[in-house]
């Protein structure tokens, strides 16, 4: 008897995965375990491994499908067993993703035709539009390729481009002769979702950054102490980073305004802190979040981030653990980045860009002081927030990481 | 049926037998002193001489098709050549009596007619109209090839002038009988009433009996024959010719001045049809000449005739054009005869023996009515190998004029282009007042239509009952009404066209106002009732000709695609045909009654096809197309025969209107969806329209083709580059239907406007069913809406009954279903 291979579930927040890559293919044979197919949330990539064992008799959504969790993906069973039903029934059409710009007189999730199609469910991995709908998009400048279509077979057709918003006009791709052999890489996976939320982030927000600078001999004393035999054990494990991130988490409790998200209309503010912080990945940018951030001693997010941070690089990260941020803080001074503009990680009201610890010459009387300073770069919505908070809120970070030993005596009383 | 001829079962249920009176065969009697009288001596050694240029004509083109050299003249003839070596007396003999306004129509094997009867006009005319007629010819074209040569009278230049333009024809040229575009098995000369020759086997029979019809009907002078071969009397067209030649009406109904039409089956009998020997291997009629007297009392008159001696030939063309002259037709001869050359130059004659070949030449006509004139003094041998001579001098000259390509250019393929269509408008095609019995003002159906409503709704948008108003059928019959009262070369016919009205009424109240001889029933006889109508046509008058149903085209296959078509063209513009062959396209008659059958027409080159869907241009195009000079298939479907003018709210126009060619129409406007019908499905495309417009807010612009074929485009591309939608719907069926060509063109002139492939609706690939099952056949408006959901515009919560998937059209097709 032919068994179905289901989409794992990957989480609470998870309804769909995209499939990467099958790495079994219609006909091999399969051993229960053995890994069928890699497939990806918008944050984070999984393989799916089988749960029967016998012939891979079909594989029900191609690569690059968007496949419902605990739907069928696969049939194992044995060698000839009737599989036609799950074709059919694979074949419908996808769902489609933009409903609200859609015209009264069409439907954002086609019906379940009542005639049973067939269609080639390898057709999801084109990119298909109409010539109008490209002549539209070419008039209104709007990049047809990140719209979705609400036409047959997902085509984007003409009101797909009218509901878009368009989009700036990408730099003419230069001669090839200038430049050699060419190689293009499709933006696939993490890579797409990236550049699909930062695109959004940008154009969907008033986004200002404030550069500033703190005196870091605090928490690099800290850190000494911290890496001195006699505590190796128990904090040697603490970076300067978890050190930033316990800060923030305290300057936060001050700012509620800032642990926020900002829905258009209205800020909501949250009472927990769940801290999302960037970890740079081989798959790319991914964003673990420290659920109640607030409520944990510095060693325990310390321990979290840690776990969080090595399951990233891993690809083996919940995908609940990638969502519901309400904060997020990147780190980029560990590579010399002195200040920069981190970009809004939407909806949340702001975003804290950790820099580089130089030293910096401080007027002390009449003599100059060569101090180290850590960069601070904050990134916050102006639509949510103004500038006058928003410097009030580094300036008592500034207390914070400069006085780190107090901050964590603080948490004593 | 006529009501005043009784059926009488005493009489029909009588017994009794059919007598038959003894067919002659070869009975002429040679008889000099008799033929002297009858001939003069300058007439008996012309014909000689005539059978000795043809027999030379004849000779050159096979060595140029075998040798590629003739008398040191080379060329090489890529195209046919039927030559008729060994059939020269028959040829020239039927031509002796012939005047100028006789016509002959001929067979793929006519070079041989075409000059004896042009020689024999020759012989006939005088200088004046020989000049004229070959200074005006083309304007002059084919003369100024040859005028410069010395030719001691005019006749001996009109005898260059004939031989020339006949070569120049057979090999292409500009200069040509026809502009090159008739060819070897095609050309003519109509001032010397040579008439179209044809390539279809038969091809002739039902075209000389149109053209006879013509002369009959319009009062003309002269006789036509039909050259047409032994192997053709295996062809159910000629039969049918035959028949509808012999119809009892012609002596019983018609007025007494008529007779029957004055046509001349002539059979050139040379035993073969291709390879297969007609008595003795492929037929069973022994004689030829038997077959008539199975067609009429009369038995056609018909007469075996020794083919191999010219005068035989000419006495007994001779007295059959007394008794066609005397309404007595149609006449039939089987004219024995033997082709000496192959059917082609490819043919090695393996089917015969070279016993039988040698037997013939032994008695060779050219040779024997030589020694015969030689024998009796007319001719020395002296003479007679001088003229041999000066013919092998005229023909060589002949060819190097012909293949002299300065001279005697190639036409330029633009030429083609320009003739497919003669595009005139001519109210009349003679100016004499037409025949009818009533006033206009006196039809009885004229005068009930003035009571009629002719827009279907009251002023309040509720339908007229049925009764009240002015429908689709009575838009057919006003243009016909018109038409018979205008031009008086106008006949129409066909099956039950006259006391019955026609299949659907839309003839009723003709009869009373029209003739017999402009408006009678046809034997059942599609290809002859197509056949004769393109003789009719091409002779000068205008003719509609009905096929009850358009499924009935299969059975004037021949004479729509390969006739109809092509004349206009093949004669490079000489002959117009202003035939109109209205064609009824049924349903609820299942699957031999119920085809829409535009597509096989459309891809014809050389016809108009039309299908109005409304009364207003049920009368506007059929209007247009008896006011015009080309072959128009008038599409009618019989869903619509009953409706009322839904559209134009001002009704139908009551005076003389034209629809303009080759326009459609916008029927309703909108400006998300084009909507494109041929014929009824117009109105499964309204409630389509209505439909998509209350529940999913489709604005959908509803467009009528009206036209298939000349067909104007800017309709609807304008509304394509609004809408970028489209759809076409037609009841016929899906492969292959005419609106995949509109389609096809529409995708590439629309391609960047449009938002999805054009979708073409059609019927299922499958036979037509039964009435009851036909919702399931022919697209319905819901069909409109499920296509459009499939291949265009997902619906929000529509669930489609049809299956337009791409699958579904990938395994219809797999399966050829």
């Amino acid at each position: 008897m032919a068994s179905e291979i289901l989409m794992p579930r990957q989480g609470q927040s998870v309804e769909s995965c995209i499939i990467i890559e099958w790495k079994k293919q219609e006909g091999d044979p399969i051993t229960e375990g053995d890994i069928l197919c890699e497939v990806e949330t918008d944050k984070a990539t999984f393989e799916v491994e089988s749960t029967a064992t016998g012939e891979l008799l079909a594989i029900l959504h191609e690569a690059d499908a968007d496949v419902e969790v605990l739907k069928p993906i696969a049939i194992v069973g044995e060698n000839g067993e009737d599989v036609s039903a799950w074709k059919n029934a694979s074949a419908q059409p996808e769902p489609d993703a933009d409903a609200t710009s859609a015209p009264d007189f069409t439907q954002s999730q086609p019906p379940k035709p009542s005639i049973p199609a067939t269609t080639n469910s390898s057709n999801a991995s084109e990119f298909i539009s109409s010539p109008r709908a490209r002549t539209t998009a070419a008039q209104r400048s709007i990049d047809i390729t990140q719209l979705t279509g609400s036409g047959p077979h997902g085509r984007v057709i003409e009101q797909d481009v009218l509901a878009a918003k368009p989009t700036p006009q990408k730099t003419a791709p230069l001669p090839p002769g200038d430049l050699g052999e060419q190689t293009e890489i499709p933006a696939k996976g993490i890579r797409k979702v990236v550049a699909e939320r930062m695109l959004n982030s940008l154009q969907t927000t008033a986004q200002l950054t404030l550069n500033s600078s703190v005196d870091a001999r605090s928490i690099l004393r800290f850190r000494q102490l911290c890496k001195q035999p006699e505590r190796q054990e128990k904090f040697g494990k603490v970076s300067i980073n978890d050190t930033v991130l316990y800060a923030t988490v305290k300057a936060l409790n001050a700012f509620p305004e800032l642990n926020a998200h900002w829905a258009g209309d209205r800020s909501i503010q949250y009472e927990n802190i769940h801290l999302g912080f960037a970890v740079d990945t081989p798959r790319g940018l991914m964003v673990p979040v420290i659920k109640k951030a607030n409520t944990l001693s510095l060693l325990e997010l310390s321990a979290e981030a840690k776990r969080l941070a090595s399951n990233c690089i891993e690809g083996a990260i919940d995908p609940d653990d990638l969502t519901g941020g309400t904060f997020t803080v990147t780190n980029l001074g560990a590579m010399g980045i002195e200040s920069f503009t981190p970009v809004l990680n939407a909806p949340e009201v702001a975003i804290l860009g950790v820099c580089a610890i130089q030293p910096k010459p401080i007027m002390n009387g009449s003599e100059t002081e060569f101090i180290p300073h850590m960069g601070l770069s904050l990134t916050f919505d102006h639509c949510a927030a103004d500038g006058a908070p928003a410097a009030r809120f580094i300036a008592h970070l500034r207390e914070k990481i400069s006085n780190i030993e107090l901050t964590l005596l603080e948490t004593l009383y | 049926m006529p009501k005043k001829q009784i059926i009488d079962p005493k009489k029909t249920r009588q017994s009794s037998e059919i007598t038959f009176q003894p067919i002659p065969a070869n009975q002429y009697q040679s008889n000099f002193k008799k033929e002297l009288k009858t001939h003069g001596k300058e007439r008996l050694i012309r014909i000689y001489e005539d059978m000795l240029i043809i027999r030379e004509f004849e000779t050159m083109l096979n060595l140029i098709k075998t040798q590629g050299a003739y008398e040191g003249v080379e060329y090489n003839h890529p195209g046919p050549a039927h030559l008729s070596i060994g059939q020269e007396a028959a040829a020239v003999g039927q031509a002796v009596h012939l005047s100028p306004e006789d016509f002959i129509f001929g067979s793929h094997r006519s070079h041989g007619e075409i000059l004896a009867k042009c020689f024999s006009a020759i012989h006939q005319l005088d200088d004046q109209s020989l000049t004229t007629i070959m200074e005006t010819f083309f304007d002059g074209a084919t003369f100024n090839a040859i005028k410069d040569e010395a030719h001691a009278t005019t006749r001996e230049q009109a005898e260059a002038f004939v031989l020339y333009g006949t070569l120049a024809e057979i090999f292409a040229r500009d200069t040509g009988f026809n502009r090159g575009l008739g060819g070897s098995m095609h050309a003519f000369f109509i001032p010397f009433g040579s008439m179209p020759n044809n390539a279809l086997v038969g091809g002739s029979a039902d075209i000389a009996l149109g053209s006879a019809l013509f002369k009959l009907i319009n009062r003309k002078p002269g006789m036509v024959i039909a050259n047409i071969g032994d192997a053709s009397l295996g062809c159910g067209p000629v039969w049918e010719s035959f028949s509808f030649a012999s119809m009892d009406q012609f002596n019983d109904l018609w007025d007494d001045s008529f007779g029957r039409p004055p046509v001349l089956f002539n059979i050139m009998n040379n035993h073969y049809g291709m390879g297969g020997q007609t008595a003795g291997e492929t037929m069973g009629f022994d004689m030829a000449a038997r077959v008539g007297a199975g067609i009429n009392p009369d038995q056609m008159h018909a007469e075996r005739v020794d083919g191999y001696n010219p005068l035989a030939v000419a006495d007994a063309t001779q007295r059959k054009k007394e008794i066609l002259a005397s309404g007595k037709g149609p006449a039939f001869l089987d004219i024995v005869t033997y082709r000496m050359s192959g059917h082609s130059p490819s043919d090695a004659s393996s089917y015969r023996s070279k016993e039988e070949m040698e037997l013939w030449e032994e008695v060779d006509c050219v040779k024997s009515y030589g020694a015969y004139l030689i024998e009796n003094g007319a001719l020395t041998t002296e003479q007679l190998e001088a003229l041999q001579k000066n013919t092998t001098a005229k023909i060589r000259r002949t060819l190097e004029l012909a293949t002299d390509t300065e001279r005697s250019p190639y036409s330029d393929i633009n030429l083609i282009e320009s003739v497919m269509f003669s595009n005139q408008s001519v109210e009349k095609m003679d100016d004499r007042e037409p025949e009818v019995l009533l006033a206009r003002e006196e039809n009885p159906r004229n005068n009930q239509l003035a009571r009629k409503e002719r827009y279907a709704f009251d002023s309040s948008g509720k339908p007229f009952s049925a009764n009240k108003i002015y429908t689709y059928r009575d838009g057919i019959f006003e243009a016909m009404l018109h038409r018979f009262h205008t031009d008086p070369t106008f006949i129409a016919y066909g099956e039950e066209n006259r006391d019955w009205g026609g299949a659907f009424a839309c003839y009723r109240g003709l009869t009373e106002s029209i003739p017999y001889h402009r408006l009678f029933n046809s034997p059942i006889s599609e290809a002859a009732i197509v056949g004769t109508a393109c003789g009719y046509a091409m002779s000068g008058g205008r003719v509609c000709a009905e096929l009850m149903y358009c499924d009935f085209m299969g059975r004037a296959g021949d004479e729509i695609f390969n006739q109809m078509a092509k004349w206009q063209s093949m004669s490079a513009g000489i002959l117009n045909m202003p035939l109109v062959l209205r064609v009824s396209v049924g349903n609820k008659y299942g699957a031999q009654h119920s085809q829409d059958w535009t597509a096989l027409v459309a891809h014809i080159p050389g016809l108009k096809v039309f299908y109005p869907a409304t009364p207003t241009d049920a009368k506007g195009m059929l209007n247009l197309a008896l006011n015009g000079t080309d072959p128009v298939v008038f599409f009618e479907s019989q869903k619509t025969y009953g409706i009322g003018e839904q559209f134009e709210t001002a009704g139908v126009p009551e005076g003389y209107y034209e629809t303009e060619e080759g326009q459609p129409i916008v029927r309703r406007e909108g400006t998300d969806l084009t909507l494109v019908t041929l014929g009824p499905v117009l109105y499964s495309g309204i409630p389509a329209a209505d439909e998509l417009k209350q529940t999913y807010g489709l604005d959908v612009e509803v467009i009528d083709l009206r036209f298939v074929n000349p067909l104007n485009y800017d309709v609807l591309i304008e509304s394509i580059r609004k809408t970028g939608r489209v759809v076409l719907a037609s009841d016929a069926v899906e492969r292959g239907s005419a609106l995949h060509t509109i389609a096809s063109n529409l995708t590439t002139l629309c391609f960047d406007h449009l938002d999805a492939p054009p979708v073409v609706i059609g019927a299922k690939n499958w036979i037509s069913p039964a009435a009851e099952m036909e919702k399931e056949y022919y697209p319905q408006a819901d069909w409109i809406i499920d296509a459009i959901h499939e291949r265009i515009l997902p619906l929000n919560g529509y669930t489609p009954k049809q299956n337009y998937t791409r699958e579904e059209l990938t395994r219809i097709a797999n399966l050829g279903v």
